[in-house]
């Protein structure tokens, strides 16, 4: 879907939003996480051709974008994170617009347009003003604009954001079949949460440089331990199986996890468990969460 | 009513029929943009401006074509009180459809941050420029040059010489009118939207455009007035500038009687000086617009 290479982009005034980035991120449901500032917005807009890098190069669906800007946008599709949506026209009349701007008939822009906001929900509201629309359906409707054209690659920066729990499950829910539809999603977000529901790969950004990238599920199994729940002394089990050579740490009086550095690690957590006379509640492999993973990495 | 907040999957067709690429969206922009301006799709308060400038710039046709037709069979048969000249004159009034227009069609834009959605489509600062001035100049164009077609049609189908004849004796209005307009055209809308490119809101954008015109011509007119009538000055004029221009395209000189009459070299003066307007109003948009698109 992109292919970065050593890109940089320092803007005027010294601040460098990415720094060395080289990556290749496949087609699919892609989150693109990291804090504010992490460079997020400004690698969507690199990919959009809106702004020239300053060292590397980026290419989208194939196309190096420095050398066709115009030709790479013709096959994106962008939903930004600020308010861009002109207010006195109706949400119909906006998708449909566009629809055209991205190079289709009117009358099939009306077409699409009609579908695509049926699509995100917005059918009976379509032809209202977006000046009253909420918070969410505005979102919606930007959803709707950047789909219109049918593009081989949507980015969409902080699509959930303002939206309630209900309509971020749902949002989050339609974001993760685009790929089935054949459309590549590259999907900006400090969401941790939102990755972890709807992307199948990551890419972790932080200071401008990347700090994870690969499948979500790869990521998630990093972690290499497992959690043991028992019913009391879990300090007494954990300094147990220290004396045993394993890495043990207890999180609460009933609760502790182990790194697994081989198979003999769960088979000294039996045998402490066992030898201490505590109940053995569960033992189940633990997964990190994306949050985790952000926090503690290097 | 669906319930706020839901969305509804409801599937999605992929689209494979045509896609027009970057000429398409340049001409769907102008096409967007002149309907905006006209009030097109939009409620009729936005449609009472363009729409009564053009029965207005219509009716002195309309007027003189009638009188013509009443006094054909007297003696004041030959009186006409607008000339094919001095109806581009008229023209002039259309800088305030320009000033309602341009902020109309950049200024939201702006204002609503519109432009990061146009400039993710196929488009540039370029292709932005050459549409936004363009819709204005179509329609200045238009609304200048249809009253010409009525006069023109009307004044040969009452000629007491003849419809043919009326057509033979006036061959040279067939070029000079549409050039005088196009000139017009192309001064009005690329400093309107320049001027209006340098605001987010609307009212501004306008009031700054009259403003610039009006102020242009008050300082002018003094300083004419004080060289005796006839001044290199007169070229600070920006609204007389065009008819500088309509007038070497009718007479082939400036306006003799005209303030730059006893100027030498005048004409040369009000060519450079229309150059350098639509020039800098042109090179202003382009830097203003530079770079939103990555060209």
């Amino acid at each position: 879907m992109l292919r970065a290479e050593r890109l940089t982009l320092v803007y005027p005034g010294g601040v460098r939003a990415l720094d060395d980035l080289t990556v290749e991120v496949p087609h699919g449901t892609v989150g693109l996480v990291g804090a504010n500032g992490a460079g997020k917005t400004t690698l969507l807009r690199l990919a959009l051709g809106q702004l020239p890098p300053s060292a590397g190069t980026i290419e989208v669906a194939g196309i190096p974008v420095a050398t066709d800007p115009v030709g790479v946008r013709a096959r994106l599709g962008y939903m930004p994170e600020h308010e861009c949506l002109p207010l006195d026209v109706s949400a119909a009349d906006l998708v449909a617009t566009f629809g055209e701007l991205a190079g289709l008939p009117p009358r099939a822009a009306r077409q699409r347009a009609s579908e695509v906001l049926d699509l995100v929900g917005l059918d009976e509201e379509r032809f209202r003003p977006v000046a009253g629309f909420s918070t969410g359906m505005r979102q919606r409707t930007k959803l709707a604009q950047a789909l219109v054209a049918d593009p081989e690659v949507v980015l969409l920066d902080e699509p959930t954001a303002g939206l309630d729990p209900m309509g971020r499950a749902e949002m989050l829910a339609l974001v993760g079949r685009l790929a089935g539809f054949g459309v590549s999603v590259l999907l900006a977000t400090h969401l941790l949460d939102d990755v972890q529901r709807s992307c199948d790969h990551v890419l972790m950004l932080d200071g401008g440089r990347l700090r994870h990238a690969g499948a979500t599920e790869a990521l998630l199994d990093r972690t290499g331990s497992v959690r043991v729940e028992v019913d009391r002394d879990a300090a007494e089990l954990a300094a147990a199986l220290a004396r045993r050579g394993c890495e043990a740490s207890a999180l609460d009086d009933a609760v502790l996890d182990v790194v697994v550095a081989s198979d003999d690690v769960l088979d000294a957590v039996r045998d402490a468990v066992d030898d201490l006379g505590l109940a053995l509640h569960a033992l189940s492999s633990r997964r990190t969460s994306l949050d985790e993973l952000f926090v503690d990495a290097p | 009513m669906t319930a706020a907040g839901a969305v509804y999957d409801r599937g999605y067709r992929p689209y494979d029929g045509p896609r027009g690429g970057r000429g398409a969206a340049r001409i769907a922009l102008w096409r967007l943009s002149v309907r905006r301006a006209l009030g097109l799709r939009r409620s009729w308060r936005q449609k009472v401006l363009p729409w009564g400038l053009l029965v207005i710039a219509t009716i002195p046709a309309i007027v003189n074509v009638g009188v013509a037709y009443l006094t054909r069979d007297t003696p004041a048969r030959d009186f006409s009180f607008i000339t094919y000249r001095g109806y581009v004159g008229v023209s002039t009034a259309l800088l305030l459809f320009v000033a309602v227009a341009a902020p109309d069609v950049v200024c939201p834009d702006r204002r609503h941050r519109v432009l990061t959605l146009v400039f993710a489509r196929p488009l540039d600062g370029r292709d932005y420029v050459l549409a936004k001035v363009g819709a204005i100049a179509t329609i200045v164009f238009g609304f200048a040059f249809l009253p010409h077609v009525v006069l023109f049609l009307g004044q040969m189908l009452v000629a007491t010489e003849g419809a043919l004849a009326y057509l033979t004796d006036h061959l040279d209005v067939l070029w000079r009118v549409p050039l005088a307009v196009a000139l017009l055209t192309i001064y009005f809308a690329s400093a309107g939207v320049a001027v209006a490119a340098t605001t987010a809101r609307r009212v501004v954008g306008g009031v700054a455009i009259l403003a610039l015109f009006l102020v242009a011509t008050i300082v002018a007119g003094p300083l004419v007035a004080v060289a005796g009538g006839s001044s290199a000055w007169a070229l600070l004029d920006l609204p007389a500038l065009p008819l500088h221009l309509r007038d070497l395209v009718f007479l082939g000189q400036v306006d003799p009687d005209g303030p730059l009459g006893g100027v030498r070299a005048g004409g040369a003066g009000a060519i450079a000086a229309y150059v350098l307007v639509v020039t800098v109003s042109l090179g202003f948009l382009l830097l203003r617009y530079r770079g939103a698109g990555g060209e």
